[in-house]
């Protein structure tokens, strides 16, 4: 069980924590600023070092008007045996006017006779700016072989909020990842068409368009992936684009996604490459 | 025979020109790499896509309108969840046509409804959407309204491959039939779903729908 609110809102030229709660196995390290952008970075680390059967984490985080937050996490999230239940994460993010998130968390481990659900539901401005990364992995059980969870959802839920908070909200995005493998054969055609990872990338922006989806998809064309690339409808002036690749190994999905990511950071902020010396 | 049979039947027949013929809702990204190539590999294709993408959006869409969710929030839901951009173009594209049959030939207050929130822009007016609000007005009851909608679907899709890989016309009945049981069983599915299954797919065949944007040659617009 854990629970994590984070507020981050700007104070002179940098952004910074404005309300910190943590209860259970969910906390943050202490911040960190990797360049002078003003960016803050937040480290999100589970102690328990996994999730079981029941388990539910709540992260709440407001970036407020003009903020800007790095949010990653220390390590991969590994989730085990949930027998009979599944393990949780639900988190809430709500972005004010001109405030950016990158959210890029390590990769997602099911192991065997795994399931887990994974909801956040974002609220943004059309001046908004979100990247978000994600990866699955297969999650090897002891006899070597892959897909023995039993089941992994992921689903984020993006709403453009046009007149701000308490105002109507619309839905940009409802991108609903279902990988369940005792269901049938989910290693081929239609399914991961017979490789073993799969990483997406969500960019909310209203500067996301045709050709920026294009230039991502060649980008994306030179790494070991199968990539594909669509933009999402428009709402309030804002859109978005997914971008959704298989391939067989977490480090050529990470390199993938922190392309593109690396791409928008220099693009649209005037930032270097992340680089956040983990590993 | 039910009051409703006739006109369950032109709704859902090959030849209503709603232009199904010109979308193969991303099969024609496997022809084009070799995977999709025979009867037998089709017809994986299709069982892959009637358990999922089929059952997950359009299917679940038809069963919560009949269960009285608001209209304009399931429009919005597909059109947020159909993220390959040219699958939720094929959806409204053959929707709105569906709209202006069923406005000449099905006419009823809640398909009037309906296009009324697409002319006001609150709408985009998608196909499993429109045939729903046809269906219901006529009395269709959901398990069969359900079965149809998901066949004629099949059909459309096996009459493009017949087409496109080529195939032959028997086997393209032969995969017809062999569909009819996955049919059945997305019916059967779909009853159990919960609003948490919404629009949920699988990384293939989206990323296949997507690919097919930037394939060179195609005959399908999806």
């Amino acid at each position: 069980m854990g629970r994590l609110e984070l507020r981050v809102a700007v104070r002179g030229q940098r952004s910074v924590a404005v309300h910190q709660y943590h209860q259970g196995a969910l906390r943050v390290l202490r911040p960190h600023y990797l360049d002078d952008s003003g960016q803050v970075c937040y480290v999100v680390v589970n102690p328990g070092g996994a999730y079981l059967g029941a388990d539910l984490f709540v992260l709440d985080v407001e970036v407020g008007d003009g903020a800007d937050l790095l949010l990653t996490t220390q390590s991969a999230t590994k989730v085990y045996r949930t027998p009979g239940s599944f393990a949780e994460q639900r988190m809430t993010v709500r972005l004010g006017e001109g405030a950016r998130l990158e959210l890029m968390p390590d990769q997602l481990i099911a192991y065997r006779e795994a399931s887990y659900r994974q909801r956040t539901s974002i609220a943004l401005r059309p001046s908004s700016s979100l990247v978000m990364a994600e990866v699955v992995t297969p999650g090897w059980s002891p006899d070597g072989t892959a897909f023995r969870y039993e089941q992994v959802r992921l689903r984020n839920e993006i709403r453009v909020e046009p007149d701000g908070a308490g105002g109507t909200s619309e839905l940009l995005a409802l991108d609903n990842l279902l990988i369940r493998p005792p269901s049938g054969d989910v290693t081929g055609v239609g399914f991961m068409e017979g490789f073993s990872h799969v990483g997406s990338l969500v960019v909310v922006d209203a500067r996301v368009d045709q050709a920026l989806a294009d230039e991502l998809h060649l980008l994306a064309a030179g790494f070991d992936a199968l990539p594909g690339i669509s933009l999402t409808r428009a709402v309030a002036g804002t859109s978005g684009l997914v971008l959704r690749a298989l391939s067989n190994s977490t480090g050529e999905l990470n390199l993938l996604l922190s392309a593109c990511a690396n791409l928008l950071r220099e693009r649209w902020h005037g930032q270097g490459p992340l680089n956040l010396r983990k590993h | 025979m039910s009051g409703y049979q006739l006109a369950l039947q032109q709704l859902v027949d090959s030849a209503l020109p709603t232009g199904a013929f010109a979308h193969s809702l991303g099969f024609e990204t496997y022809v084009d790499a070799g995977v999709v190539r025979d009867e037998a590999s089709f017809g994986v294709w299709l069982g892959a896509f009637i358990s999922q993408s089929l059952s997950y959006s359009d299917g679940l869409a038809i069963r919560f309108l009949y269960e009285g969710v608001d209209l304009e929030e399931l429009d919005a839901l597909l059109s947020a969840s159909l993220l390959p951009r040219q699958v939720r173009e094929a959806s409204v594209k053959m929707g709105l046509r569906l709209l202006e049959i069923g406005g000449e030939v099905f006419p009823s207050d809640e398909l009037a409804s309906y296009r009324e929130l697409v002319t006001g822009g609150r709408a985009a007016g998608h196909q499993p959407l429109a045939f729903a609000v046809v269906a219901r007005s006529l009395g269709v009851p959901l398990p069969e309204a359900l079965a149809a909608y998901l066949f004629a679907t099949v059909t459309s899709l096996t009459q493009n491959a017949v087409r496109a890989i080529p195939l032959g016309q028997n086997a393209g009945q032969r995969l017809l039939r062999q569909a009819a049981d996955d049919v059945a069983a997305a019916v059967e599915r779909i009853a159990h779903l919960t609003p948490d299954d919404f629009g949920a797919v699988t990384p293939g065949l989206e990323i296949s729908q997507m690919r097919h944007e930037r394939q060179r040659a195609r005959m399908f617009m999806s």
